[in-house]
C-alpha cells in the first residue's frame, strides 16, 4: 500500500490516535478510584493538620477523622472536633494568590479569638518564594495566635505579636494576598459560625 | 546536529549526548525547564527522571513504528507519542506519588514542550534501530539531567542554604533571593556553556 496516499495517512492517523488515547483512558480509569481516595485523604490530612492533630500514617488519618464533625452553616462546611478537651473549629478557604488560587484550611478556637492552625492544600505561587507558604515556619505562626480585631496583618522587621504574622522575604505579592485571604477566612468564621451560634 | 559523523555505537552515542552535543549546553535545547525547575534539587531530580523516561520510551516507540509513518503526519504522530508518555507519567505520579505530583505542579505536563524529546525523536529515532534509539533517549535525558542538577545545586545552595532540603550553610548565611528566581538560571547556564565550550575548544586545538 502506498504510505504517502491520503487514505493511508488518514487511516494511520486515526488508528494511532485511537490506540494511544484508548490506553490512556484505561490507565486513567484504572487509577481514578485511587486518585479520588488520595484527594479525600489529602483533604482530611489538611483539616487534621490545621487543627493540630498529629498522625503517623494515612491509615491513621481515616480513623482520626471519624472524630471530626462536619457542620454546614449557610452553604459552608465547618469542621468541629475536640483536642485535649478544647473545641477546635476549621473551615476550608480559597482566594486569589499571585499566579493562581490558594486553597487551604484555617482552624480557630471556639471563641473565634485565636487561630489554631493553618494548612495549605494547593497553590500556584512561585516555588521557593511565595511557595514558602507551605513551609512549616510559615504555617506554625498561626498555631495558637490571638486575633484581637478579627484580622491578621503581616510584619516585616519585628517579631509578630497578636494578630500578626511574619512576611515572606521576596514574596510581597503572596504575603499581601495571604493577609487578605486569611482575614477573609477569619471574617467568615465570625459571620457564619459566630453569627449563627452567638 | 554535531559536526562529526552520526554516532552509531553505544559508546559514541553516550559521549555525544553527555558531552559533544549535550542537549542543554551545546544544542541549547530544553532551556525553558532549565530555568523553571532548577531552584530545588528534589524537583529537578524528579523532573529529569520524567524527561529520561519520556525520551527513552518515545524514542523506542518512534523507532519501532517509523517505517509505518506517512511522511506528512510524521511529526504530528511523534508529538502524539511524546504526549502519551508524558500523560502516563502524570497519571502514575498522581495515583501513586500524590505528594510529589503536588510539588511538581504544572512542570510534568510541560515535559511535552521540551524540545529535546522532539529533537531526539526526529533526529535519531527516525533513522536508527529501536535499542540504540532507546539508549540515545536515556543518554540525552542524562545529559539534560547533568546540567540541570549542576545548576540546581548552586541555586538551591545560594538561595536557601540547603541541598535536597537539608541545611548545609552556616547559621549566619543570608539567602540570596535572586537565586530562587528564574533569571539566576541564565547566569549559571551562561557560565556552564562558557566552561564547556572553553574546554571543548582546548581539546580541538590540542587535537589539531
Amino acid at each position: 500500500m502506498n504510505k504517502q496516499s491520503l487514505a493511508y495517512t488518514v487511516i494511520f492517523t486515526f488508528i494511532v490516535c485511537f490506540v494511544f488515547v484508548a490506553i490512556l483512558s484505561v490507565a486513567n480509569q484504572a487509577t481514578a478510584e485511587r486518585v479520588e481516595q488520595n484527594q479525600v485523604v489529602a483533604q482530611q490530612r489538611a483539616i487534621l493538620t490545621a487543627m493540630g492533630i498529629e498522625f503517623d500514617s494515612d491509615e491513621e488519618i481515616l480513623g482520626l477523622y471519624e472524630e471530626v464533625e462536619e457542620i454546614e452553616v449557610d452553604d459552608r462546611i465547618f469542621y468541629r472536633t475536640e483536642r485535649d478537651g478544647e473545641v477546635v473549629l476549621a473551615t476550608a478557604f480559597r482566594g486569589q494568590g499571585v499566579w493562581g488560587t490558594i486553597i487551604g484550611v484555617l482552624a480557630m478556637d471556639e471563641s473565634l479569638e485565636r487561630t489554631m492552625g493553618l494548612e495549605i492544600i494547593s497553590h500556584e505561587e512561585t516555588p521557593g518564594l511565595g511557595g514558602r507558604i507551605t513551609e512549616s515556619w510559615f504555617k506554625e505562626q498561626f498555631r495558637d495566635r490571638e486575633v484581637p480585631e478579627g484580622r491578621l496583618t503581616y510584619v516585616r522587621d519585628s517579631s509578630p505579636g497578636a494578630g500578626e504574622f511574619e512576611a515572606i522575604t521576596g514574596a510581597t505579592g503572596t504575603t499581601d494576598n495571604m493577609e487578605r485571604i486569611l482575614t477573609d477566612a477569619v471574617q467568615t468564621f465570625k459571620e457564619k459560625w459566630g453569627g449563627e451560634r452567638a | 546536529m554535531s559536526d562529526s559523523a552520526a554516532p552509531q555505537t553505544v559508546g559514541g552515542v553516550l559521549t555525544e549526548n553527555l558531552w559533544h552535543s549535550n542537549p542543554i549546553f551545546m544544542q541549547v535545547l530544553g532551556i525553558c525547564s532549565a530555568l523553571a525547575v532548577t531552584n530545588l534539587l528534589v524537583n529537578t531530580a524528579i523532573m529529569s527522571v520524567g524527561v529520561i523516561f519520556v525520551t527513552m520510551m518515545s524514542n523506542l516507540t518512534v523507532s519501532i513504528l517509523k517505517s509505518l509513518f506517512p511522511r506528512k503526519v510524521r511529526m504530528i504522530v511523534q508529538v502524539l507519542i511524546i504526549a502519551f508518555y508524558v500523560i502516563i507519567v502524570d497519571i502514575v505520579l498522581r495515583a501513586y506519588l500524590p505528594d510529589i505530583h503536588e510539588a511538581l505542579g504544572p512542570y510534568v505536563g510541560l515535559i511535552i514542550t521540551n524540545c529535546i524529546i522532539m529533537g531526539r525523536a526526529e533526529a535519531f529515532a527516525q533513522s536508527n534501530g529501536p535499542l540504540l534509539s532507546m539508549w540515545d533517549g536515556i543518554t540525552s535525558g542524562a545529559g539534560y539531567m547533568g546540567v540541570l542538577m549542576t545548576i540546581a545545586f548552586f541555586r538551591e545552595l545560594l538561595a536557601f542554604g540547603t541541598l535536597f532540603g537539608f541545611t548545609v550553610m552556616p547559621a549566619g548565611f543570608t539567602p540570596w533571593v535572586l537565586m530562587a528566581m528564574p533569571p539566576s538560571a541564565f547566569f549559571f547556564l551562561g557560565i556552564i556553556i562558557w566552561i564547556g565550550k572553553t574546554i571543548m575548544y582546548r581539546q580541538q586545538e590540542a587535537a589539531a
